[in-house]
């Protein structure tokens, strides 16, 4: 077998085998990114690599090559590229992976994009001339073939692929084969979704073992009991557990007159949820790594590394 | 299969004639699908009729066409009723943009100067459950995948026209676009492959859509 190329760090220590945690930014409806750019810095000591969001919701925000372009420059964090087949078609995409890669991003995580009816430019018009698993295979081709679409790419990008994974999703059959799509198209790591429920996610993570991609796990630990209750409420699909929402509850009326202990407790709340379940699941050796979705909460990343590393 | 047609408000097409200095009118109602829509048809003209001779508009004549798309069938209505539409300043379409387009070419080398104006915004080709309940299933994309899904059209049932779904934006088997209110496309697909056997179906990873021969004017002509 041909060794595996490497082209970033988050490639290199995934074929190294190592675990590994990923964070996300997510910049807003703003020109000014040093917001980002400092959250990128206070969790750079702990991530191999970040998520920059694609216009999540479809609420449009600063392009994500741009924003993972000046984060990558200015915070000395990898980044990983989130590029949706929403809103340009396969040209433009193609063009896009090219300037990615003459930008300095060596990373790319494919999705398909939350619809433009959802955001706050619902009359835009839907492209998905792609698909997420199309757009890995247009990746691959790029990087492996030197080629777009059979036609030869005088210095070609060096990019990795990488897929999202929805561990909630039902009917889950569905789900686990369009991942085999996704794996024969050619994508490198998987991020899935958030995840609450240890035992559909061990059901879940077993069936798509056999595609033979290494998986990140989606969590996403809150902040606040109001982040929490938000997340159940507004996260369609995700349902954060009762007994937490309970717990965070009593947190925050608990201690409602001492921020410092309200904090240090949803924090060590958090440990003591994500921990077992994360062990678990890496005992079992269904994980590569931990993908921490939770923005604006930079200060759980050193609680989490102690769980990677344990 | 119909064409699906629903009524555009009446202030908008009072507007456009408004606009136009329409005052002597020609109505031609489409007497197969704008009828079965009630947007045509004998109850349609009568409607419309009254209408336009309330906002003192000249109706110089109505009638109801079978085939207002058809060139052949309006060409014979035009010559039927020559001194009409010579009269008229304008003709007025209770059909779909297929009716209109049939008048205006047929009207073209004749009477080059008359408007055409239509009472309909036309929405799809529809499948009829009951009059009052039509549905979009095919969007005739020229290159059919039904025999590979199981019958459900991806182009059709999937919000993004996916080749390769279902996406995130799933949940408990509905879709993300109109507040989970409608089945997701691709579950719909999965659950009939999974019924006939034929789950290898769905796991191909299909390339996407060729738009290089579609899209623009396209036309079948074999004679």
């Amino acid at each position: 077998m041909a060794e595996k190329k490497v082209y970033s760090k988050l490639g290199e220590m995934l074929a190294n085998g190592e675990f590994i945690l990923t964070g996300e930014l997510e910049p807003e409806k703003t020109c000014d990114l040093s917001h980002t750019i400092q959250e990128a810095k206070e969790i750079a000591p702990y991530v191999v690599a970040a998520n920059v969001t694609d216009s999540p919701l479809g609420i449009v925000t600063i392009n994500s090559m741009a924003a993972s372009h000046i984060i990558q420059k200015e915070a000395g964090l990898e980044v990983i590229w989130q590029l949706t087949v929403r809103d340009v078609n396969k040209l433009g995409i193609a063009g896009m992976i090219m300037g990615g890669h003459a930008l300095g991003l060596r990373n790319v995580l494919s999705l398909t994009g939350d619809h433009p009816a959802l955001g706050d430019m619902p009359e835009s018009k839907p492209v998905f001339d792609l698909d997420s698993a199309t757009l890995i295979r247009l990746v691959k081709d790029m990087v492996d073939k030197g080629t777009i679409n059979g036609h030869e790419i005088e210095n070609p990008p060096t990019l990795h692929v990488g897929a999202a994974a929805n561990p909630n999703s039902d009917p889950m059959g569905a789900e686990i084969l369009k991942i085999g799509r996704k794996a024969e198209a050619g994508c490198e790591f998987i991020q899935t979704q958030v995840v609450y429920d240890l035992d559909r996610t061990i059901e879940f993570l077993s069936e798509i073992k056999k595609y033979n991609v290494p998986i990140l796990l989606g969590i996403f630990p809150m902040k606040s009991y109001g982040m929490a209750k938000g997340f159940d409420t507004f996260v369609p699909g995700v349902d954060v557990p009762k007994d937490i929402l309970a717990k965070w509850k009593s947190i925050k009326t608990e201690f409602k007159d001492d921020k410092k202990e309200q904090k240090r407790l949803y924090d060590q709340a958090n440990y003591e949820f994500f921990k077992p379940f994360i062990s678990e699941l890496k005992k079992k050796g269904l994980l590569a790594g931990v993908h921490c979705m939770a923005v604006h909460y930079p200060r759980i990343f050193p609680k989490l590394m102690e769980v990677i590393k344990a | 299969m119909v064409i699906i047609t629903t009524k555009k408000p009446v202030d908008e097409v009072l507007n456009v004639l408004k606009d136009n200095n329409a005052r002597k009118l020609f109505l031609v109602s489409c007497g197969v699908c704008s009828a079965l829509c009630q947007t045509g048809g004998e109850e349609g003209l009568v409607e419309w009729k009254e209408i336009l001779e309330n906002e003192g508009y000249d109706i110089v004549n109505g009638i109801v066409v079978d085939d207002v798309c058809d060139n052949r069938e309006m060409a014979k209505v035009v010559r039927k009723n020559d001194a009409d539409v010579q009269e008229a300043d304008s003709i007025i379409t209770l059909s779909c943009g297929l009716g209109v387009q049939s008048i205006v070419q047929v009207l073209s080398k004749k009477y080059p100067e008359k408007n055409v104006f239509v009472t309909n915004n036309t929405e799809f080709m529809g499948m009829t459950e009951r009059i009052g309940r039509f549905y979009m299933r095919c969007q005739g994309c020229g290159d059919c995948l039904l025999n590979e899904t199981g019958g459900i059209c991806p182009i059709t049932t999937c919000a993004k026209s996916l080749m390769n779904g279902p996406c995130g934006g799933m949940v408990n088997e509905k879709c993300e676009v109109g507040n989970y209110e409608k089945d997701c496309g691709w579950v719909l697909i999965y659950n009939r492959l999974k019924e006939i056997g034929r789950l290898d179906l769905f796991s191909k990873l299909r390339d996407p859509v060729d738009w290089s021969e579609s899209g623009h004017q396209r036309e079948v002509v074999w004679r």
